[in-house]
């Protein structure tokens, strides 16, 4: 027996797990702790870490900065649960009620998934802008009597928010429902519960894992999110993703730009943990009647 | 009260709905490429001259080049990476696997800084190994899944008889796990590609100044203002997404309909 046959054959080959463990380890850990530490020290023109400090978290814990942590979060919260309850009804549509068109409709929503953001976020310029085709809209409605710009407004940084985060919610749900026995769906209702008691009762838990698992990336990308509010939000909101790159690149301040990673995560974390919580707790109390 | 056919057919309406939410804004981005008119808002007859007009621009085919370098080594080095880590993982102990599936549930825009501020300190220039290095971390998350889910499926038995009919191990490797994975491979590294390209917070940090990738380069022309060569430039990466798209699904059926 040759050594690589050996390798594949005994269980002694661990040592192949390294190369992909160090890069990580190097690349993916060590920066994540780079910016715990720099946020620790002060730093001088010659040298990253000059002398540790907590001055960093002094000058970052003010009202602020935590006005633009919570409206993130808040931004991040709406977007996930708005798009979760638009999502669910496409997942379902996809996993059940749709046979011969379902291959063409996932690659309908793949596309987005993976098209560059920069493209889709671009696109909505031509929706949202004064001459627009939401604004010509509310016109022929007659909702409003002037053309509106919805360029530079919250307005529009959601709806482009949802746009883009929506698919991340389908295809998740979508694989749990998918996985679903429909005859289940069924029996459910031929015993006489309605529609509502199946969807609490049965899909829901049954899906918990999908939704999860698109709430929770939802939430964490939208988050630090950058792009949508930089191009489409004018320069008059802050959020966490802006604010972060303009102490990194204008103000250079990089012990203040870490410390507000820092405890904007750390408000993160708490956010995801609570809503855990509040899925389980809604599992359980779905589950409580049946047994 | 709502009539019963309309009732019937309200998800199929919502769907509908929710897709024409999806592609509305991209379809007037599309038909606007092919405006003649300078002012992008009004329609003023058909023509390729903004195509013409992109073509001509040298920026973008440089940025172009770097992109496709940036995306096709690290799509070969995570690509790499994961295969030998699937090798090792097999039996270790521990679930190092999972591991790598934070790479992408982070905010991108914390390994960026991270990333940044290591480079900084061990003096490594930014530019094109930076963004080789960056985007290697957010394919390995992406590549490591689609592997893993392939290799699973693959049956201990399948290279154990390749050893007793007399294979050798590069044979086997080559001839039998590698033709194994190969949808997945395919897949995968594919998938990475299109992260790299579609990147932007971490080519961003880690570009430096003298680097600039496709997706720093939109971003410029952007801010720079509306303009019908951004449309076509758009209109041009949207196709070729859903070209690669629609090769990746393609693969993966034709890989499960000969599993089953």
């Amino acid at each position: 027996m040759s050594a690589i046959k050996k390798l594949f054959l005994s269980e002694k080959y661990y040592f192949l797990v390294l190369p992909a463990l160090s890069w990580q380890v190097l690349f993916f850990l060590i920066p994540l702790l780079f910016v715990g530490l720099m946020a620790c020290f002060e730093h001088t023109s010659e040298q990253l870490f000059a002398y540790p400090t907590l001055e960093n978290f002094r000058l970052v814990c003010t009202a602020p900065h935590f006005a633009i942590i919570f409206r993130s979060l808040w931004l991040a919260m709406s977007t996930a649960l708005f798009a979760l309850f638009a999502a669910y009804p496409i997942a379902y549509f996809l996993a059940f009620k749709v046979d011969r068109f379902r291959f063409f409709l996932l690659f309908l929503l793949a596309i987005p998934f993976l098209v560059n953001i920069l493209v889709q976020v671009y696109a909505w310029f031509f929706v949202l802008d004064k001459q627009g085709m939401l604004s010509q809209a509310f016109m022929f409605i007659g909702l409003s009597k002037q053309p509106i710009n919805f360029l530079d407004t919250l307005f529009g940084v959601r709806v482009v928010m949802l746009h883009i985060y929506l698919p991340f919610l389908v295809m998740p749900i979508f694989t749990a429902l998918e996985k679903i026995d429909y005859r289940l769906v069924e029996a459910s209702l031929d015993l006489g519960a309605s529609f509502f008691a199946t969807f609490t009762r049965v899909l829901m838990p049954l899906s918990m894992p999908g939704i999860k698992n698109g709430f929770f990336l939802v939430l964490v990308t939208s988050f630090g999110e950058y792009i949508i509010p930089i191009l489409l939000g004018g320069n008059k909101v802050f959020f966490v993703g802006t604010i972060i790159s303009e102490y990194f690149f204008i103000g250079k301040d990089w012990g203040k730009g870490t410390a507000f990673i820092c405890i904007s995560c750390l408000v993160l974390v708490i956010a995801v943990l609570i809503w855990n919580f509040i899925f389980n707790a809604v599992t359980m109390r779905s589950k409580r009647f049946v047994s | 009260m709502i009539p019963a056919v309309l009732r019937k057919n309200l998800l199929s309406l919502y769907v509908l709905c929710a897709f024409l939410f999806l592609y509305i804004p991209i379809f007037v981005l599309v038909v606007y490429s092919f405006n003649q008119g300078e002012f992008p808002l009004q329609w003023q007859g058909f023509s390729l001259h903004w195509y013409h007009e992109l073509f001509s621009l040298v920026e973008i085919w440089r940025a172009f080049q770097t992109s496709f370098i940036v995306g096709l080594s690290a799509s070969i080095l995570s690509l790499c990476l994961s295969m030998i880590l699937l090798y090792g993982a097999k039996k270790f102990p521990y679930p190092v696997l999972s591991l790598f599936y934070v790479n992408i549930l982070i905010p991108d825009i914390v390994l960026a800084v991270g990333l940044l501020s290591l480079f900084a300190f061990f003096w490594v220039p930014l530019g094109l190994v930076a963004l080789i290095i960056g985007h290697t971390v957010l394919g390995l998350g992406f590549a490591i899944p689609i592997l893993r889910a392939r290799f699973d499926e693959m049956d201990d038995f399948l290279i154990e008889a390749s050893y007793d009919l007399g294979a050798s191990e590069t044979y086997t490797f080559f001839y039998i796990v590698i033709p194994f994975m190969y949808p997945a491979l395919f897949a995968a590294a594919l998938l990475v590609m299109i992260v790299s390209f579609d990147d932007f917070l971490v080519s961003f940090f880690c570009a430096g100044s003298s680097t600039q990738t496709l997706s720093l380069y939109v971003f410029s022309m952007i801010r720079a203002g509306v303009s019908p060569t951004v449309n076509a430039l758009s209109t041009i990466m949207l196709f070729i997404s859903s070209v690669l798209v629609f090769v990746i699904s393609w693969f993966n059926i034709s890989g499960l309909e000969k599993k089953s």
